[in-house]
């Protein structure tokens, strides 16, 4: 990373822990990292609070897997961050069935994909897969995300979605509640009854069945290890790309794909409308006041990429950008081609690699078929790059039905090369 | 220890080496060399045994194989399986490692192995019914065979043992 734009962050930013940020220095700042890795690690620090100032998505799930796997067994950390743009998948999810991909980048957008919508007009939006488990959600500065790591034998899924309750309702969102799935909700109801306003799971505003569905504002996610629990999810407070997100979600390939593992449940989302770093303010005070019991809580730290100058950070991050993880670590799935010269070319990927390709009915497709699955079988998809441009350097002669079977790939499969010239 | 490790390693290594060569008495003749190698646990755990991560591994009646797979404690802990991403066939694993995950309510956990080897053979059923994992983890949802190259690593608990250590969590 670019030093300078930490240390630039760190100047311009208030922090709390920091009263006077003007004197920090790179060596101050290269203290803080190694500072960081021994604070976090104290067995004396049972409760401890951190931010990052880190708008990369990637550095920001590293650092906070780097907590879940080395803060000590029986603390409770709170971990808040906020990613430019992007969009973050579960880690058992199927990125073609999930996201829009041909729309991600923006400079490579014009001509690429058959785009029948306008362009957003977000710039370039990253795309990651997280570790932890759960839905594709999309990320922007309008949201804030919060984590909490905690000993596996406290955890429940609601728990912390409980705290962000109390919290969002202490600042005078009393629509807000836990939801059955875990996320947090407003409901819409109409007209107000009688409630416990202690209660997280129902609000005043809560409608019967049949009335107007809650708005999802935050999600849940969790990873699991053997002595710890992480639970995050990302609040909407104040997106201002609540119209655009359905485009980056709606995939040209949902009714196409086949796929093992985890999709995803789409509900409308709403904005709650608050300040993120005003919010964030109230949420460390909430955690604090959930955890005072526990042990004092240290002020809060500040994060960001110069903590990649951990080895088990950095690699992690790297981790993360690999296109192994991205793509082949994709459960099992089926693409249909339909309708492709009066037959259905199934192609079924394992391991991010093709296994078989195969027509539904026998139909004959002459030396076709052959000349696809020599050219495709046992390709990893993340090495094809652009479809016709392959195809056409393994097919010969080539032909304009090729033409079609490729464009049809490019719709569905294609792997926009992130990072790469 | 360690060095019988790196000798069945090394072993492993010259066959595939000597696979790719295709030599016919080549061949064969590092296979028998392997046989003779292969690793065979002590007695003592060759009964069923718990790791603190939750899984479980048995071992077959020749020693060299386990079964692999998470124990009750942890299917019922975990809720309801919605997907399962099992090894491939042939990978070669080092004890500690995680060969494997499990997505149940939205959370990911890891497989961890406590024992290192060659992958031999995964319960692909599971990855047709997940929810399987739920119904029988100790019996026929079992995750994986494993040939293994050494002695198990880390702590392992007997039934009794893990049952005392699943109730004081």
């Amino acid at each position: 990373m670019a030093p300078s734009r930490g240390l630039l962050r760190l100047l311009t930013r208030p922090v709390s822990s920091n009263p006077n940020p003007g004197s920090r220095s790179m060596s101050l700042l290269r203290r803080a990292y190694t500072s960081f890795a021994e604070q976090l690690a104290n067995p004396a620090n049972r409760v401890q609070s951190y931010i990052s100032h880190s708008r990369d998505p990637f550095v920001n799930l590293s650092i906070e897997d780097y907590i879940l796997r080395t803060s000590p067994l029986d603390s409770t950390v709170l971990f808040l961050y906020t990613n430019r743009p992007c969009v973050v998948i579960g880690r058992n999810q199927n990125p073609w069935l999930e996201v829009n991909l041909g729309i991600l980048q923006a400079a490579n957008r014009q001509g690429k994909t058959a785009n029948d919508t306008e362009p957003p007009g977000i710039g370039d939006v990253d795309l990651v897969r997280r570790r932890s488990g759960g839905g594709t959600v999309f990320h922007d500065e309008g949201n804030l995300n919060w984590s909490i790591t905690c000993p596996r034998t406290e955890f429940t899924r609601d728990k912390h979605a409980e705290m962000v309750v109390r919290a969002l309702r202490k600042v005078g969102v009393e629509r807000a509640r836990v939801n059955e799935r875990h996320d947090i909700v407003l409901d819409q109801g109409h007209r107000r009854h009688p409630s416990d306003p202690q209660d997280t799971h129902q609000t005043a505003y809560t409608a019967e069945e049949g009335g107007p569905r809650p708005l999802k504002v935050s999600g849940s996610a969790y990873k699991l290890t053997r002595a710890r629990a992480l639970h995050h999810a990302t609040t909407l407070l104040a997106s201002p790309n609540l119209h655009t997100i359905p485009q980056y979600l709606h995939s040209p390939a949902r009714n196409s794909i086949q796929a093992k593992g985890v999709e995803s449940v789409s509900s409308p989302v709403g904005n709650i409308g608050l300040d993120v770093d005003k919010f964030q303010q109230r949420l460390q005070e909430e955690f604090t006041a959930m955890y005072a019991h526990q042990g004092k809580v240290p002020s809060v730290q500040m994060v960001g990429e110069e903590h990649l100058n951990i080895p088990a950070i950095r690699k992690g991050y790297e981790e993360l950008k690999t296109d192994d993880w991205m793509w082949s670590q994709t459960p099992q799935f089926t693409l249909l081609l339909e309708d492709l010269f009066g037959t259905t070319i199934e192609i079924n990927v394992h391991h991010g690699t093709i296994q078989t390709l195969e027509t539904k009915c026998d139909r004959d497709l002459g030396d076709m078929l052959e000349e696809l699955r020599t050219a495709l079988v046992g390709e990893k998809l993340q090495d094809i790059g652009d479809w016709v441009q392959f195809l056409q350097s393994r097919i010969e002669p080539w032909h304009s039905d090729y033409e079609i079977v490729a464009d049809r790939l490019e719709k569905f499969l294609p792997v926009p090369q992130f990072g790469r010239p | 220890m360690a060095a019988r490790f790196s000798v069945a390693r090394a072993a492993r290594q010259l066959t595939s080496s000597a696979t790719r060569r295709q030599s016919p008495f080549v061949c064969q003749f590092q296979r028998q060399q392997v046989q003779q190698r292969l690793f065979t646990v002590s007695a003592a755990v060759r009964e069923k045994k718990y790791t603190e991560d939750h899984e479980w591994i048995e071992a077959a009646a020749d020693g060299k194989t386990f079964t692999l797979g998470i124990s009750e404690y942890a299917a019922h802990n975990l809720g309801d399986v919605v997907y399962i991403e099992l090894p491939q066939v042939d990978l070669e694993i080092s004890a500690g490692e995680a060969i494997g995950a499990v997505e149940s309510v939205k959370s990911a956990s890891d497989i961890l192995t406590p024992i290192g080897g060659t992958i031999t053979e995964v319960n692909s059923a599971l990855e047709e019914k997940p929810g399987n994992l739920n119904k029988d983890p100790e019996g026929e949802s079992w995750i994986a065979k494993i040939a293994i190259s050494g002695e198990p690593e880390g702590k392992l608990m007997s039934k009794e043992e893990y049952t005392a250590f699943t109730e004081d969590a």
